[in-house]
């Protein structure tokens, strides 16, 4: 039950000095769809998506969210545009509180003069932020804490929490389930697919395939900065997608391969 | 023995109460205060050698608090004592070779050369605020070297323009003396603390400290200092901040050079030499990180009252003023060895 294009790129590009990390990558997400990034380190996934959360303004080719191009020089214009990124890179500030990291970039003020002046409204922020999460699915022992004292794997939920509370359109989430135990890999593949019924476009970077094969509806195959394939994520199993990663095959087999010798 | 169990015991407890650094540091204070007192047979409350020092040293405070927000947000900045040099050298120079003042103006009649003191000491500070943040953000030369520079420059050009003489000026010398308040004996009572300039220091002080942990200008440096790309990840921007930061703090060194003004009735090239460590010291010991997204703007006041103690205390016990260095030394040992305590602490 996918909708219409909600975000794609055409054809762009980034440098890093004479190095193409990104070359003339073109994709399109729609709306409640999940879309797999897959590649090898260095194949150019961290990149794209720092062009496509606004992080790094891209060196060439087009953006459209909603059908309107757009350009994006700084990563609070993606976020206004409704685009949540969770980065590999903690996207959390150890020493704020949980609310604090949830309302980053967004906080509420006190009522008045002195909320004019710039002071913050913690205990609403503390209450809304425990609330957010609850909805997602994700329970924190206080929302008041400091990020330093969670958890792994709860540092990584409230991390995913925010960008699917406050996404409008798109989620990037860029290895949601890397250093996560089974139970709570399991528990980010859930909050995928809540906001996929939300009707959010996501985008799911992955080295864990077989967390790419049970979320994603289509999976998009990069390597050293090119997209090598881009298919239904039914037409992938486990060993054509190795394959196609490492680059020992090119095309996909017209069925799924079944050549587990066994 | 469980997390749990370590942390209802009362030892945990205990432990957890000392290790704050903010009651740590008043007991530091109080037990300061007493030994010396008693070194001094009990006369170091009353005699007002804390107010001398307090009224000596208290452009100190101002760039303290400013070196708090650099030093949260994770740079340092290392020009602030040359900034107080250089930004009540300007204010001299600008009331006495510019608009031709002298020392004979006194009392009420100099406060409006002493306004246009203090906006041109401000307006100096901020100035070399702004090339630091221009240095940092524009240059990316990282904020030690880009304050090394500025404090080499600022204490250059103070000389220059002083030709190396304090410029004597209009002043009212009410501003910097106790308020006298009827019926207080001021032999009993230090009233040396409450000068008008000492009030507008803590006023200062405590606004900022308000800014820094109750607005989102607080905020923002904390998580700049704690993760400057989880900062501009979430729509902060962060150059922007950072030069705030930096402007805020010039600005203040140079609230420090207008009172060094007031304190030597003009403009002295060498009123803030070596300010700069002491900022840093305060801010240490009052708890802040230099890694950064640590800090308490109680903390920084606190660890300036200690300095400031130390060294009056020191002074009436007779020590030669060569071992205040080797305090102060070990105050910021102490002070960086409780951070390290409470960080395996907070990690267990």
């Amino acid at each position: 039950m996918t909708g219409k294009i909600i975000y794609e790129v055409k054809n762009v590009s980034k440098r890093y000095g004479s190095v193409v990390a990104v070359d003339g990558v073109s994709l399109k997400l729609h709306a409640g769809e999940v879309v797999g990034l897959v590649g090898d380190n260095g194949a150019g996934k961290s990149t794209l998506v720092k062009v496509l959360s606004g992080a790094h303004d891209a060196d060439g080719g087009q953006i459209f969210l909603d059908g309107k191009e757009v350009r994006w020089t700084a990563p609070r214009q993606a976020l206004d545009a409704g685009i949540e990124t969770l980065y590999q890179e903690s996207g959390l500030a150890p020493h704020l509180t949980v609310s604090q990291n949830v309302f980053l970039g967004r906080e509420k003020f006190v009522k008045g003069i002195f909320g004019w002046l710039g002071f913050l409204a913690r205990k609403d922020m503390d209450e809304e932020a425990h609330r957010d999460l609850e909805e997602v699915g994700i329970a924190v022992p206080s929302s008041s804490r400091a990020v330093s004292q969670l958890s792994g794997g709860q540092r990584q939920a409230v991390a995913i929490g925010r960008a699917v509370s406050w996404a409008k359109k798109v989620i990037i989430l860029d290895e949601p389930t890397n250093h996560l135990g089974a139970r709570q890999a399991g528990e980010v593949l859930q909050i995928v697919k809540a906001a996929k019924a939300k009707g959010l476009g996501v985008i799911f970077i992955s080295h864990t395939l077989p967390h790419v094969l049970e979320v994603t509806d289509r999976i998009v195959v990069l390597r050293l900065g090119k997209i090598v394939q881009d298919a239904p994520t039914s037409l992938f199993d486990g060993d054509s997608l190795v394959s196609m990663i490492t680059g020992t095959i090119t095309e996909l087999p017209t069925k799924p391969t079944t050549s587990k010798s066994k | 023995m469980t997390d749990s169990k370590q942390g209802t015991s009362l030892g945990g407890r205990i432990r957890a109460t000392i290790t704050e650094q903010t009651s740590l540091l008043i007991l530091v204070m109080v037990a300061l205060v007493i030994v010396f007192n008693v070194f001094s047979d009990g006369t170091f409350l009353s005699t007002g050698v804390f107010s001398t020092i307090l009224t000596d040293w208290g452009a100190l405070i101002l760039l303290a608090v400013g070196q708090t927000l650099v030093v949260i947000s994770g740079g340092i900045d290392l020009s602030v004592g040359s900034t107080v040099s250089l930004s009540t050298v300007v204010a001299g120079y600008v009331l006495v070779k510019v608009m031709h003042l002298d020392s004979s103006l006194k009392g009420s009649d100099a406060w409006g050369a002493l306004l246009i003191a203090a906006l041109v000491a401000i307006g100096t500070g901020l100035l070399v605020g702004a090339v630091n943040a221009l240095l940092i953000n524009f240059f990316k030369i990282v904020p030690f070297i880009a304050t090394l520079s500025t404090f080499g420059a600022a204490a250059g050009a103070a000389i220059i323009i002083s030709g190396g003489m304090p410029l004597q000026g209009p002043n009212d010398f009410a501003l910097i003396n106790p308020i006298r308040i009827p019926g207080i004996d001021p032999m009993a009572f230090d009233t040396g603390l409450l000068s008008p300039m000492v009030i507008l220091m803590a006023l200062v002080t405590a606004i900022v400290g308000l800014y820094l942990h109750k607005a989102r200008f607080g905020l923002y440096t904390f998580a700049i200092g704690s993760n400057s790309f989880a900062a501009r990840a979430a729509g902060i921007n962060v150059p922007l901040h950072t030069a705030k930061i930096y402007l805020i703090s010039g600005g203040l060194a140079g609230l420090g050079g207008f009172y060094a003004y007031v304190r030597l009735a003009g403009g002295s090239p060498s009123s803030g030499a070596g300010m700069e460590l002491y900022a840093i010291a305060a801010t240490v010991i009052g708890g802040a990180s230099l890694m950064g997204g640590i800090g308490k703007m109680w903390g920084t006041a606190l660890g300036t009252l200690i300095l400031f103690t130390v060294q009056s205390g020191l002074l009436m016990a007779g020590v030669a003023p060569d071992w205040k260095q080797i305090v102060v030394a070990l105050l910021i040992a102490a002070a960086v060895a409780v951070q390290t305590l409470q960080k395996k602490n907070g990690m267990r």
